[in-house]
């Protein structure tokens, strides 16, 4: 658990160096930045433990951040109802994507990566620049001076361990793991695939809800470093590129990992040229030892 | 004020001044004292165009720093994800920083957090990439729209109003790309023997315009005026026509050096503009002044320069002072700033 432990080292480095993060809004603020890669880091996952990799999370992001800015009411039905809009069009193409995927049986890298720009452009058709609004109670209640983005991110990773004690979670997981193993068994591999990537775009675009609310507005543009971020995320966490290996906790532990090093990089006061070489150290300090404990054991 | 806050300080006690400033900017309460902590809130530090935008903000803060005024820049680099910024932002705020200049990553992305810096009584200056909120000290930049039209108008002059002609934007769904094509529209519109072949959408780098380029000339055997909305997009339309042998027609474009010295040497009819690096420095300055008291304005429109056939030798003589891949800025100094921004 080297990733845990270099996690815990930063975070206290982090609280030593800003102690204001010790208190209920410096958690709020904190986990507020954090949380959009957290979604996005998950959604990558969900992808990759069946094999896939899915390049169209931080389009997906752009176009939940414009569909959020231009469908969410200031009512509370209004928001309840854009929201579960923008999720339920994420669902909906992310579940296309899937079943490309899972039916055809084409790379998930061409599929996704041709969807990215189906996506992107559709965010750009629903808004050419940034614009629209969020209502500000929104905002306030998700990314105010209460950790409401932590409270989020525990009840998913509940929701996971839950839905792996369904058939469903079963067949997600053990379709990743033994394809072949799993289909003898009767698992329907086809339908699992189609469900993760179906669950990833409702993530993402749940992902893209927050982030307006966020920022109070859409950005056509605004996911795109998210796609590389949330690979980054998923591999730093343990997550492998075959499929089976690797776990959600892991994934969130990475991008953790990554929004933290944002933090105390500055706070130790580095010159941008030093970020960068840092986060490539700490990247492959968390790789090296993951994969030296591998070889030990 | 400062005989108020020098006594409370005599009096070893801490100056308390809610709505005690006077005809002072906004975000300025009055009760921060020199010298001061600068954050430098960059969107991305690896392209050349802001590298020199962030040597004129350390020239400044130097400047200041022989003054007195400023003790200390810090500066972030978000790796272009706004997403980042957010958070660099948020954590100069925790840090207690004294002003944060931006180049905003995105127009809305940053709204939430620069309101708190404000309320913070942080002085915010916004430069070149404008946000949409107003809660911040002051937004410097030129006008990107009239960018567009009066590159536009230079063409439309050029062909008396009648030819066919290749536009070529930034990014779409950038605020600055966007702007200067609105710009364009009203030209358009007063001329409507100019057709427009097609657009270019690429990133600000001769690269991709080139390659962009390259390909639409098999489309369009005859091209009579090219409207570049970028520097280095114009670069990339001369290296793909001067390729393939083509005749090069009147162009518009920005004071990227590699365009000026192509200009130059391939002796074109041209028009280029800027946005001057100088914007950063600019920025510090003005958000320093605004600590200092000073009434700055809540916008600051930085007037085009114009480059053309008369006036491009006086740029091309200090290329040398340029980096190769880098833009040749208009000369500043400290009273031209205080200029621009009203300071007696």
């Amino acid at each position: 658990m080297g990733l845990f432990a270099l996690l815990l080292a930063l975070l206290a480095l982090y609280a030593y160096l800003y102690p204001g993060l010790l208190s209920w809004a410096g958690i709020a603020r904190f986990t507020q930045n954090w949380f959009p890669v957290a979604l996005v880091a998950i959604a990558q996952t969900l992808v990759m433990l069946m094999g896939g990799i899915d390049l169209a999370v931080g389009a997906m992001v752009s176009l939940g951040t414009v569909l959020a800015a231009t469908l969410v009411g200031g009512s509370v039905l209004g928001a309840g109802l854009g929201i579960t809009a923008t999720v339920a069009i994420g669902v909906v193409a992310g579940g296309l994507v899937g079943t490309i995927v899972a039916l055809f049986g084409l790379p998930a890298i061409i599929v996704t990566l041709s969807s990215s720009f189906l996506i992107g452009g559709a965010a750009l058709l629903v808004m050419a620049r940034p614009g629209g609004s969020m209502p500000d109670w929104l905002s306030e209640g998700l990314v105010g001076v209460h950790p409401t983005a932590l409270l989020i991110l525990i009840v998913l990773l509940i929701a996971w361990r839950v839905l792996r004690a369904t058939p469903l979670g079963l067949a997600i997981d053990a379709s990743g793991d033994n394809p072949t193993g799993a289909f003898r068994s009767g698992v329907n591999i086809v339908a699992a695939r189609i469900a993760a990537y179906a669950i990833s775009g409702g993530l993402a675009a749940f992902a893209g809800v927050y982030v307006a609310a966020q920022t109070g507005a859409g950005d056509p543009l605004i996911g795109t470093p998210l796609t590389l971020q949330s690979i980054t995320a998923a591999v730093l966490g343990g997550v492998g590129f075959l499929g089976g290996q690797g776990t959600l906790r892991g994934a969130v532990a990475g991008s953790l990992l990554l929004a933290v090093l944002v933090n105390v990089m500055f706070f130790l006061g580095l010159p941008p040229v030093a970020q960068y070489v840092m986060q490539g150290l700490i990247i492959v300090a968390a790789m090296g030892i993951k994969r030296l404990r591998e070889r030990a054991a | 004020m400062f005989g108020l806050a020098a006594a409370a300080l005599m009096a070893g006690t801490q100056l308390a001044a809610p709505g005690t400033a006077e005809a002072a900017a906004k975000c300025i309460t009055g009760d921060r004292q020199a010298p001061f902590t600068v954050g430098w809130a960059n969107i991305y530090s690896v392209p050349t165009w802001m590298k020199q935008t962030e040597g004129t903000i350390t020239d400044i803060v130097d400047q200041l720093k022989e003054q007195g005024l400023v003790d200390k820049l810090v500066v972030t680099d978000a790796e272009g994800n706004a997403n980042n910024q957010i958070t660099q932002i948020q954590s100069m705020i925790d840090a207690d920083v004294d002003a944060i200049v931006i180049i905003a990553g995105s127009s809305t992305a940053l709204n939430r957090v620069i309101e708190q810096a404000c309320e913070k009584g942080i002085a915010v200056a916004n430069v070149d990439s404008l946000v949409d909120t107003d809660q911040l000290t002051v937004k410097i930049n030129t006008d990107s729209q009239k960018w567009g039209t009066e590159a536009a108008q230079f063409i439309a002059d050029q062909l008396g109003g009648e030819g066919k002609v290749i536009i070529m934007n930034g990014p779409a769904g950038i605020s600055v790309s966007e702007d200067r094509r609105a710009g364009v529209d009203p030209v358009l519109e007063a001329n409507p023997g100019l057709e427009v072949l097609t657009e270019t959408n690429t990133a600000y780098n001769s690269a991709p315009a080139q390659e962009a380029m390259t390909s639409l000339l098999f489309q369009y055997p005859e091209i009579d005026g090219i409207i570049s909305l970028g520097g280095a997009l114009s670069a990339g339309a001369i290296l793909a026509m001067d390729r393939q042998g083509r005749e090069l027609p009147p162009m518009t474009g920005e004071n990227y050096r590699q365009f000026l010295e192509l200009w130059k040497e391939k002796d074109l009819t041209a028009w280029a503009t800027m946005q001057p690096n100088w914007l950063g420095g600019l920025g510090a300055y003005a958000a320093v002044q605004a600590l200092n008291g000073k009434d700055i304005p809540a916008y600051v429109e930085v007037p085009l320069p114009i480059i053309d056939n008369s006036n491009i030798d006086e740029y091309l003589a200090r290329a040398g002072d340029f980096p190769a891949d880098g833009y040749i800025y208009s000369p500043y100094d400290i009273a031209m700033f205080d200029k621009l921004l009203g300071i007696q």
